[in-house]
């Protein structure tokens, strides 16, 4: 089945996961990720759903990050680890309010990736579906579900090559820091937000820190720490964190490998105005 | 060309031929529990078709074997385009199908892995992931129809060889207008010829569409250093 109507209700669940990122922010003083594992508080009563996702484990090399890995929890945030906001710079802040405060008077809130643009970055990473991590010679790609967004990240260069462009999903570079793959990457277009309220700048940079990580139940993480430097938009660089579970049970999918087709093409209807805003008012409709 | 003018190929730079020292070991980096087996042939690394094929032929040259009804869709849909060639349905940047996205006039990055091919192709960011595990889904009124169908793939002797079915029927086979239906099945041939090429076939069976199975042919030679640009299509966007 293709993902239209699951793509169809993205923008909406957009909403409710901001919401519940709202209401479940992490209070100060909260454990380090290492004391936590993908699916949060309320682990234990979840361990049969883990089960259920590795039913093989994944490859044990801790340099080996082939499969597919879910955030369990997806949140479309900025949230700090400590719970707090961004350091936003003056503008930024009001910018980032404004769209706060045009989606609590009721209007859908778009991006890049609800016009079938690829997401950004790390807007992508935020995504609610399916990864999938692939090594070859010199590269490692991160093949994603949602809007068959592709990322290539070399890891046989230190710096872009001179004249990159600027793109929705930038260029990537990766190296190894013991077994943490560090990726950074930079040349990331304006069109894009960090999540689905912050607005970036040319001079982004987003290096990210994938590590593999054992629960306590003995189960596997992928963890990725993400920190974001844009000078224009915050006052110094601050990091979040995703936690992504292993879904080997996702690879019985038959003739995709775990990787669902998603034509967001399919589902191309909310047109958004100038800024970015939708409005859910249908003509002649009662609401 | 309409499709070149519905995607906005955001990486213009021509990138230099890789830099890299040229290792012993190509798979050096690559876990060694996903590497391929020894003696795969290695497909790894960017390819093109040194020209555009932009209608499908027979390997022997000849029109395929349409049936009457599709002949006259096929007529339809050449009309259609001549027309307006906003009429091909890849100006709805909807996913090509197979074979035309192998047929695009677009670079394709193969991935190999131990259990996995990886077809990443530069037209509008679109993947395909074929298992080398037995797999393939059963053909039937169960099975959704896909863009990309769904596909399964395995080496026999030095050829990969993949099959597909389980398609929609809102693609065209090729640029031309070439129909088909939900019974298509596809299978694929990648031979290796020498490091820098492959030779690729193309079998296509359908029979609500053609009299018999038929084949087509194609060539990819490998553009060493070249890196994928962001390719991206989207329908009357507003942004």
């Amino acid at each position: 089945m293709t993902r239209s109507l699951i793509w169809a209700t993205t923008t909406l669940m957009a909403l409710s996961f901001a919401a519940a990122a709202a209401a479940q922010a992490p209070k100060p003083g909260t454990p380090a990720p290492e004391a936590r594992d993908s699916l949060g508080a309320g682990a234990d009563r979840q361990l049969a759903r883990r089960k259920s996702w590795e039913p093989m484990p994944p490859p044990s090399d801790p340099r080996d990050f082939t499969g597919i890995w879910e955030v369990p929890n997806p949140k479309i945030d900025l949230k700090q680890d400590d719970g707090k906001d961004p350091p936003f710079k003056p503008d930024e802040a009001k910018s980032t309010q404004r769209m706060i405060d045009a989606e609590k008077a009721g209007n859908v809130i778009t991006d890049a990736s609800t016009q079938c643009f690829p997401h950004g970055v790390p807007r992508l990473t935020f995504a609610p579906y399916p990864i999938r991590f692939v090594h070859a010679p010199g590269k490692i790609l991160m093949l994603h579900e949602v809007g068959h967004n592709v990322r290539v990240i070399y890891m046989d260069k230190k710096t872009p090559p001179k004249g990159t462009p600027m793109s929705f999903l930038g260029y990537a570079v990766g190296h190894w820091d013991g077994n943490t793959l560090v990726v950074e990457t930079t040349h990331l277009n304006e069109r894009t937000r960090l999540d689905m309220h912050t607005s970036h700048g040319p001079k982004l940079k987003v290096t990210e820190r994938w590590t593999k990580q054992k629960t306590a139940q003995g189960y596997t993480d992928l963890v990725d720490v993400i920190t974001v430097d844009d000078p224009d938009h915050f006052e110094r660089p601050f990091s979040v964190t995703r936690r992504f579970a292993f879904r080997g049970d996702l690879e019985a999918t038959e003739g995709a490998e775990g990787v669902t087709e998603y034509s967001c093409e399919e589902n191309n209807r909310n047109v958004p105005s100038a800024d970015g805003i939708v409005t859910t008012e249908v003509k002649g409709a009662s609401r | 060309m309409s499709l070149s003018l519905k995607i906005a190929v955001m990486g213009a730079a021509l990138v230099p031929a890789s830099v890299a020292a040229a290792a012993s070991d190509p798979w050096a980096g690559v876990p060694k529990a996903q590497r391929p087996a020894p003696g795969t042939p290695d497909l790894s690394g960017v390819w093109a078709m040194p020209a555009p094929i932009r209608v499908l032929k027979t390997a022997d040259g000849q029109d395929p074997p349409l049936l009457p009804a599709a002949k006259t869709a096929y007529e339809k849909n050449r009309a259609a385009l001549k027309a307006d060639p906003k009429s091909d349905p890849s100006s709805n940047c909807w996913m090509q199908g197979v074979p035309r996205l192998v047929y695009a006039p677009y670079p394709v990055l193969i991935a190999q892995e131990k259990d996995r091919v990886n077809l990443v192709y530069e037209t509008n960011h679109t993947f395909r992931i074929i298992s080398l595990r037995p797999g393939l889904p059963k053909e039937g009124p169960d099975l959704d129809p896909q863009w990309l169908g769904y596909s399964a793939g395995r080496w026999e002797g030095k050829t990969l060889v993949i099959d597909s079915l389980g398609f929609n029927d809102k693609t065209w086979l090729d640029y031309s207008g070439l129909p088909h239906g939900e019974k298509l099945k596809v299978q694929e041939r990648y031979t290796l010829k020498g490091p820098d090429r492959i030779e690729g076939a193309v079998t296509i069976t359908d029979p609500d569409t053609f009299s018999r199975p038929w084949t087509t042919t194609f060539t990819l030679v490998k553009k060493p250093g070249y890196e994928l640009k962001e390719s991206v299509c989207v329908r009357d966007h507003k942004m």
